[in-house]
C-alpha cells in the first residue's frame, strides 16, 4: 500500500489507515482489471515527444502539487489517452483537437520559459514555473500565446484531474471508497459509514475557512 | 404488474439478477440488406428502442441501427468513472457561439440504450404549461398537440421503466408506480434545507424499480448510475424495451453508423438508409424511415442526406433543419458540512423540486428552473473545484474535504432561439463524413434563469447548515433541432413525428421537441415516441395515409 505524500496542513493523512485496494476483493471482475491496471507499470511514454514529456511532467506536478515519489504517474495516463485518443471529441471552434492543442500549447510553456529566463519551462525553478501558471490563468478571456486562456487552462485541469483522481491513491487521500459492485452500500444518510469507511480525523478542516483544523 | 408485462415483457425476459438475455440476443432475427423492412430506425435509444419495440409488437419487420455497441453490462460496464469514457458520443465535433456547450459526456450517449445508459435517472413529466410558452408566455413556441395527447403515454412508460416517487404536486399531479426510494446524506440535507426555507421538495421521480420488477433486482444503491447501471435496476432502453423488441422479432444492428437516408426523387419517398460497418457501406431498404440519433447527429444526419430534391439537406427546405436547438442550463452548487455526506453513496437522483417550474409574474424572466440532488464522483468533483480556480495545493486540500460537501443541481429552460444550431463543418470524421458544428448562445432569459436558480440552491443548502457554499455553471442535455411544429414554415416535423417534406420519414428523438421545460426529458422522449408507434400501429403504417388532423 502507498499513501501519496501530502502535509496534514494540506489535507494529507485526514483519514488514517483507510485503503481502497483493501476492498479490492469485492470488486467485480471487469471493474478490478480496469482499475487495477492503473496500479502496474505505467504505459510507457508514446505521444508525447521527450521535449514535451518534459514539459508535460513539470505542468502536472505544479497542478496537482506532486513533488516527490510515490506519484501518481499522471504524465503517462495523459499520455496513453492521447495515444489512443480517447478524447470527448468536441473541440472549441477557436482552439485544435485536442491532442493538437496538447503539443502546442505545451511548445507555448516552453517557448515562454526560453524567452524570459533562457531555459525550458522543465528546467526552470518551481516559483517560476508556478508563476508562469497562475499567470496564464489570471488572463481568464484573454489570449495567451494564441489560445484563449481559459480554455487552454480548463483543457490542462480536466486532463489533469481525470488522471490524478482515477488512481486508488488520490481515492485513499479524499476517502472516497472506489468501486462498489456488485457489494453496494448499507447505510446511507450523514455520518453514516460502511464498516470498511474510516472517518475523516479533521472533520472541520474547512479549506474556505483556512484549512487544517 | 400483469398490465405492464402484457404489454412489454422485457423485464420478465431478461435472467434474474444481473446480465443479458444471450439467448433472445443469439437468436435474433436478421433481415438482409435487400429484405425492403416495414421500418429502419436510426439510433436505439429513448426514441428508437421505444419506436422499435412498439412497432415490432404490433408485427413489424423492424430493424434499429447504432452506432455504438449493443451492451453487455457485466462485461462492458465498470464501477469506475474513468473507465467509463466509452459510453459517450466521442466522434469529433465543433462547438461555438458566445457560450460554446461542451459535448462528449453527460449529453451524449452511444450504443443500444443511448444517453440513458449514463443518465442519472430522473424521469419527471413534464407540464401541461410546456406545450403552449409562447401563448402563454410569449417565449417560446406552441406544440402542435398538448399535455393530453401524452398522458397517457406518460402513465404507460412511467410502469414499464418502472418510476418510483411520491405522489407529484406539480403540473399535473400524479402518483408513482413504485414508493420513493430511501435517501442517502445528500437528499437528507436538500429535504432538511427546503423544508427551512418552506420550499415543497420530494423524493423522486426515478426510474429505479424500489423492489424486485420482473426478473430485474433491486437497487444495491452503490452510486456509479452514471457510468452505466450493471445491476439491471435502473431503467434504460437496453433493459425496458430492447428485450421485448427483440423477443417480437425486431433486429439491432449494432457498430452500425448511419451516413445518409436515401430518397426517390420520383415518389418524393425515402427508400432506407446507407450505413457503414466494418469499414463497409451497405443500404438497407425498408418502406419507411424514422431518425432517432438525438439532438446532434439526427440534424447532421438530415443536413448529410442532401440530394438534388433537397440541395440543403433532407426536410431542409425551409432552413428548420437543425435550428432551435435547446440545452438546460445546469448550474451545479455545492455546500459544505461539518458531517460527513459522503454524497457518492447511493444513487445521485433522490430529492427535486419543481416549486420554480412556471412562470412567476412577479419575476423579470419568463419560465423557470427546477433544482434536483446531483452526486458527483471524484473526477466530476475535481472539475467542480477546479472550475472556482483551484490548483496545486489548493486543489489537494479542497479534494480531500470531499466526504463533507452535498451538492445540488438546476434545469433551467433555455429558451429556443433559431441561431442555436447544428450546421456542417468542413472536418469529416473518420468515415469521411463532415461533422457536426454546434453553435449556442445564450439570450438575457437564460442568464437571468441560472443566475435565480443558482440563489436558491446556495438558499437550500445554507439553510441545510452549509457553512460554505460554490457554484459554477454547466449544461445539461439536449433537445431540439428538427423540431415539430403545426406546419412546415415552422417546424420539421408534425405532431406525430413525421416529416412535412418527405411522408414516409420520422423523426421520434428529442430533436422534436419545440420547447423543453425544466424537466429531464427522457420520459418525453419515449412518451412521443410511443404516442407516434400508436398512430402507426392504428393505420399509417405505409407512410401514403395522411396523418390524422391534430384535434
Amino acid at each position: 500500500m502507498n499513501t501519496l505524500p501530502l502535509e496534514p496542513a494540506d489535507g494529507g493523512g485526514r483519514f488514517p489507515g483507510f485503503s481502497t485496494l483493501a476492498q479490492a476483493r469485492h470488486w467485480d471482475p471487469a471493474t478490478a482489471a480496469v482499475v487495477m491496471a492503473r496500479l502496474g507499470r505505467p504505459p510507457d511514454i508514446r505521444f508525447f515527444t521527450p521535449a514535451e514529456e518534459a514539459v508535460a511532467r513539470a505542468l502536472f506536478d505544479q497542478l496537482l502539487d506532486q513533488h516527490e515519489e510515490p506519484r501518481v504517474p499522471v504524465v503517462n495516463l495523459v499520455d496513453a489517452r492521447l495515444a489512443e485518443a480517447e478524447t470527448d471529441g468536441w473541440h472549441y471552434e477557436d482552439m485544435p483537437r485536442d491532442s493538437a492543442a496538447w503539443k502546442a500549447s505545451l511548445a507555448a510553456l516552453d517557448q515562454e520559459a526560453r524567452s524570459r529566463w533562457d531555459r525550458g519551462f522543465a528546467r526552470l525553478g518551481p516559483v517560476w514555473q508556478v508563476r508562469v501558471l497562475q499567470e496564464i490563468q489570471d488572463l481568464h478571456h484573454q489570449s495567451w500565446r494564441g489560445f484563449p486562456a481559459d480554455r487552454l487552462w480548463s483543457l490542462w485541469i480536466r486532463y489533469a484531474c481525470t488522471a490524478f483522481y482515477s488512481h486508488p491513491w488520490a481515492w485513499d487521500e479524499i476517502g472516497f471508497a472506489g468501486p462498489a459492485y456488485p457489494r453496494g452500500y448499507k447505510n446511507l444518510g450523514l455520518d453514516r459509514l460502511e464498516p470498511f469507511e474510516v472517518r475523516d480525523v479533521s472533520p472541520g478542516a474547512d479549506p474556505a475557512r483556512g484549512g487544517a483544523g | 404488474m400483469s398490465g405492464v408485462r402484457g404489454r412489454n415483457a422485457s423485464a420478465w425476459l431478461l435472467p434474474a439478477g444481473p446480465g443479458v438475455h444471450e439467448q433472445l440476443r443469439r437468436n435474433m432475427r436478421r433481415y438482409a440488406d435487400d429484405d425492403e423492412v416495414d421500418i429502419v430506425i436510426v439510433g436505439c435509444g429513448a426514441g428508437g428502442a421505444t419506436l422499435l419495440q412498439r412497432l415490432a409488437r404490433a408485427g413489424w419487420r423492424a430493424v434499429a441501427l447504432d452506432a455504438g455497441p449493443f451492451w453487455d453490462p457485466e462485461n462492458d460496464w465498470v464501477s469506475d468513472e474513468a473507465g467509463s469514457h466509452h459510453l459517450y458520443w466521442t466522434e469529433p465535433r465543433v462547438i461555438a457561439g458566445t457560450d460554446p456547450v461542451p459535448l462528449g459526456s453527460n449529453n451524449s450517449g452511444r450504443g443500444v440504450g443511448g444517453s440513458m445508459v449514463h443518465y442519472a435517472g430522473y424521469t419527471p413529466r413534464f407540464h401541461p404549461s410546456d406545450f403552449c410558452t409562447c401563448s402563454t408566455d410569449g417565449v417560446g413556441a406552441d406544440w402542435p398537440l398538448d399535455y393530453a395527447d401524452l398522458r397517457p403515454f406518460y402513465q404507460d412508460l412511467e410502469a414499464e421503466l418502472p418510476v418510483a416517487g411520491e405522489y407529484w404536486p406539480w403540473g399535473e399531479p400524479h402518483g408513482y408506480p413504485h414508493r420513493p426510494h430511501p435517501v442517502s446524506g445528500n437528499g437528507e440535507l436538500f429535504l432538511r434545507g427546503a423544508r427551512a426555507c418552506g420550499i415543497t421538495a420530494k423524493v423522486g421521480p426515478v426510474a429505479i424499480a424500489n423492489g424486485r420488477f420482473g426478473n430485474r433486482p433491486h437497487c444495491i444503491y452503490r452510486g456509479f448510475c452514471l457510468q452505466g447501471c450493471k445491476v439491471n435496476a435502473k431503467a434504460s432502453p437496453l433493459i425496458t424495451h430492447v428485450p421485448d423488441a427483440l423477443a417480437h422479432g425486431a433486429e439491432i444492428r449494432a457498430e452500425s453508423m448511419a451516413a445518409r437516408i436515401g430518397y426517390d426523387g420520383h415518389t418524393g419517398r425515402a427508400t432506407g438508409v446507407e450505413y457503414l460497418r466494418g469499414g463497409l457501406r451497405h443500404f438497407q431498404r425498408a418502406r419507411m424511415v424514422a431518425v432517432a440519433g438525438y439532438s446532434i447527429e439526427t440534424p447532421r444526419l438530415l443536413l448529410n442526406s442532401a440530394s438534388q430534391r433537397f440541395p440543403d439537406g433532407m426536410c431542409n427546405d425551409f432552413d428548420l433543419v437543425g435550428r432551435y436547438l435547446m440545452v438546460q442550463g445546469a448550474p451545479q452548487t455545492a455546500g459544505r458540512f461539518d458531517a460527513e455526506v459522503r454524497m457518492w453513496k447511493a444513487p445521485p437522483p433522490e430529492v427535486s423540486t419543481e416549486d420554480f417550474y412556471e412562470t412567476d409574474p412577479a419575476k423579470p424572466y419568463k419560465r423557470g428552473y427546477s433544482i434536483q440532488c446531483v452526486s458527483p464522483l471524484p473526477i466530476t468533483w475535481a472539475e467542480h473545484v477546479a472550475a472556482q480556480g483551484h490548483w496545486g495545493a489548493d486543489l489537494r486540500r479542497y479534494m480531500s474535504d470531499y466526504v463533507h460537501w452535498a451538492c445540488l443541481g438546476a434545469l433551467c429552460e433555455f429558451l429556443p432561439l433559431a441561431e442555436n444550431r447544428v450546421t456542417l463543418a468542413e472536418e469529416t470524421d473518420r468515415h469521411g463524413l463532415p461533422v457536426a458544428r454546434f453553435s449556442y448562445s445564450q439570450c438575457g432569459n437564460d442568464r437571468q434563469l441560472m443566475s435565480a436558480a443558482r440563489d436558491v440552491m446556495e438558499r437550500i443548502l445554507a439553510a441545510a447548515g452549509a457553512a460554505e457554499v460554490i457554484t459554477i455553471n454547466r449544461y445539461a442535455h439536449l433537445v431540439g433541432g428538427a423540431r415539430m411544429a403545426a406546419g412546415e414554415r415552422s417546424g420539421v416535423v408534425d405532431g406525430n413525428c413525421r416529416a412535412f417534406a418527405v411522408p414516409n420519414l420520422l423523426i421520434t428523438d428529442g430533436s422534436v421537441l419545440p420547447t423543453q421545460g425544466s424537466a429531464n426529458p427522457a420520459l418525453t422522449i419515449m412518451a412521443l415516441a410511443a404516442r407516434t408507434a400508436a398512430g402507426l400501429i392504428r393505420g399509417a403504417r405505409t407512410g401514403l395515409v395522411p396523418t390524422a388532423k391534430e384535434s
